[in-house]
């Protein structure tokens, strides 16, 4: 263990380092999408409620449930204080001369108050999170449900000082057992399972592909988590790094037979530290095991939580799990570049 | 062997499963799948053929093992992987003359197992609406993944009705293992 502390000398706790930011949804995270509209300005206030009841009555915009109806005009000197939405483009597909009348049926809403329409684009999605909300809002003014949590994580404000700390020491104890793996001529990748509750260090591992080509770190960390329940597969005695710790049961607190109680089942609630982000497949093993959160230094090239794949917020899938990234995100890239090293002098060789 | 330079040569598609192969070995991989749902497990059958011989057999471990990951593709990857080293024969020249035979679509980590292992091809029954990783949730299969293996061919629809039977009767049952589901107000 000395040496790797000494070749990071300086970073032990040096938690501002870095900054662990949310890994979120397609839907959470893709550009606002616009969808046309008929607006038309509201030239005598006194007509708004009138005209706002009637127009949802007959252009109820089902699709639309985040918009609201009508907007401030915010430019000074305009002749007229808010704008109304008519209805879809789509709504009146035949029209070619846009004027208010044709727009209205003049049995169901009459059309006093109402100056001529022009043409706008709105949101078509409600706003998912606090920059998508701001984004919107440009075009057309939206309701916003906000998750308050995600808005803090997207600042990279989620974890406070001690939570950071814990968080760096972990990655560390990851970063060195990808080390000790790269010593041994395997990837230099690793993992650490922890017991967020218990703050306590259930697995370590690192990539043994070296012996099974299915060994990533996340695999071998899962098979430990097994066999700290009495259960696994797999022997990784040889390797001194990949250890497990049997889970402290909290019996004394909890009745045997009560509601959640302490038994532990797979990885339920447990987070992954790891050092690169998970493949394809032990992204899905992550699902398979219901895990709590992951957390990754460096993305990867074919990565499944976030670059190629989200299997952390699938759709269709029966478990999802909160994924940070950047966590001691420079000490993992580095240890990419071993592995890309090690790389480039086995295609010397050939 | 002589399995060291055909690494480009052999193109995935090239290993070809007949309809004969297709009957016989889903035939196996239906009745292990049987024995299966009558011990209580999972009812998946799954057989990997290297040249015409059974290189690796599955069921669903993950109960006796706590290990989620034990399902019948990985067990049967591992005995595959097992054979070759008793049989003094390269991997990978193994696995790209190796198809999978299996009852249900593999899910998403099998599916990119294999691709790890260079699997060419895999002939399943129904399709894995859960977890299904060759186009029922994702398509890992063709997925544009380079640093995962290589893409392999799927044939499906082999007596899916029969294999859809056998899960709906066994997810009747319940996962004694399983924490307590809330109730759920719906």
């Amino acid at each position: 263990m000395e040496p790797q502390t000494k070749r990071w000398k300086g970073s032990e706790c040096d938690t501002d380092s870095w900054v662990a930011y949310p890994v979120l949804s397609d839907e959470q995270s893709q550009d606002v999408e616009l969808i046309e509209a008929f607006a038309a300005p509201i030239v005598n206030k006194k007509e708004t409620s009138r005209l706002v009841r009637e127009l949802s009555s007959h252009y109820p915009l089902n699709s639309l449930q985040h918009i609201k109806r009508v907007r401030a005009v915010k430019a000074k000197g305009s002749p007229h204080p808010l704008e109304v939405l008519v209805c879809l483009v789509s709504d009146a597909p035949d029209m070619t001369v846009v004027d208010i009348k044709s727009l209205l049926p003049s049995d169901k809403v009459k059309p006093e108050g109402l100056g001529e329409p022009f043409v706008v684009k709105v949101p078509a999605r409600p706003p998912l999170t606090r920059p998508q909300f701001e984004l919107a809002s440009k075009h057309w003014p939206t309701s916003f449900h906000e998750d308050k949590q995600v808005t803090v994580a997207l600042k990279g404000e989620l974890f406070g000082p001690a939570q950071k700390s814990m968080m760096h020491t972990y990655m560390m104890s990851a970063v060195a057992a990808a080390r000790a793996g790269h010593e041994l001529g395997m990837e230099a990748v690793g993992a650490v399972v922890v017991d967020p509750v218990m703050e306590r260090v259930i697995a370590v591992g690192h990539d043994c592909r070296g012996d099974h080509p299915l060994h990533h770190a996340v695999m071998v960390c899962i098979d430990l988590v097994a066999q700290s329940q009495g259960g696994g597969c797999y022997s990784f005695d040889k390797y001194p790094t990949c250890t497990f710790t049997a889970p402290t049961l909290a019996t004394t607190e909890n009745p045997p037979d009560s509601e959640g109680s302490s038994q532990p089942y797979i990885c339920t609630r447990y987070d992954f530290y790891v050092t690169r982000e998970p493949c394809v497949m032990c992204a899905m093993a992550l699902v398979h095991s219901r895990v709590g959160r992951v957390f990754y230094g460096a993305a990867s090239a074919d990565g499944a939580l976030g670059t190629k794949f989200k299997i952390h917020s699938q759709k269709d899938l029966n478990h999802r799990f909160e994924v940070y990234k950047g966590v001691l995100g420079e000490q993992c890239e580095d240890l990419s570049s071993l592995d890309q090293t090690k790389r480039n002098s086995l295609q010397e060789k050939r | 062997m002589g399995t060291d330079k055909g690494g480009t040569a052999v193109s995935e598609g090239s290993l070809s499963v007949s309809d004969g192969d297709i009957e016989r070995w889903m035939t196996c991989a239906f009745e292990m799948a049987a024995d299966a749902l009558k011990g209580g497990e999972v009812p998946v059958g799954c057989l990997m053929v290297y040249e015409n011989q059974v290189v690796g057999k599955g069921r669903n471990e993950v109960n006796e093992t706590k290990n989620a990951t034990r399902h019948a593709e990985m067990v049967a990857l591992d005995q595959l992987l097992d054979w070759c080293h008793h049989s003094d024969l390269d991997v990978k020249g193994v696995c790209k003359r190796t198809a999978l035979y299996v009852t249900v679509e593999p899910c998403i980590m099998c599916a990119a197992a294999l691709r790890l292992l260079n699997i060419p091809v895999v002939v399943f029954g129904c399709r894995n609406e859960r977890f299904g990783g060759c186009g029922s949730v994702l398509d890992v299969s063709s997925a544009g993944l380079p640093q995962t293996g290589s893409p392999f061919r799927c044939v499906s629809g082999h007596r899916a009705d029969e294999a859809v039977e056998m899960l709906k009767t066994f997810y009747k049952q319940e996962n004694p293992n399983a924490p307590k589901p809330k109730p759920r107000r719906d």
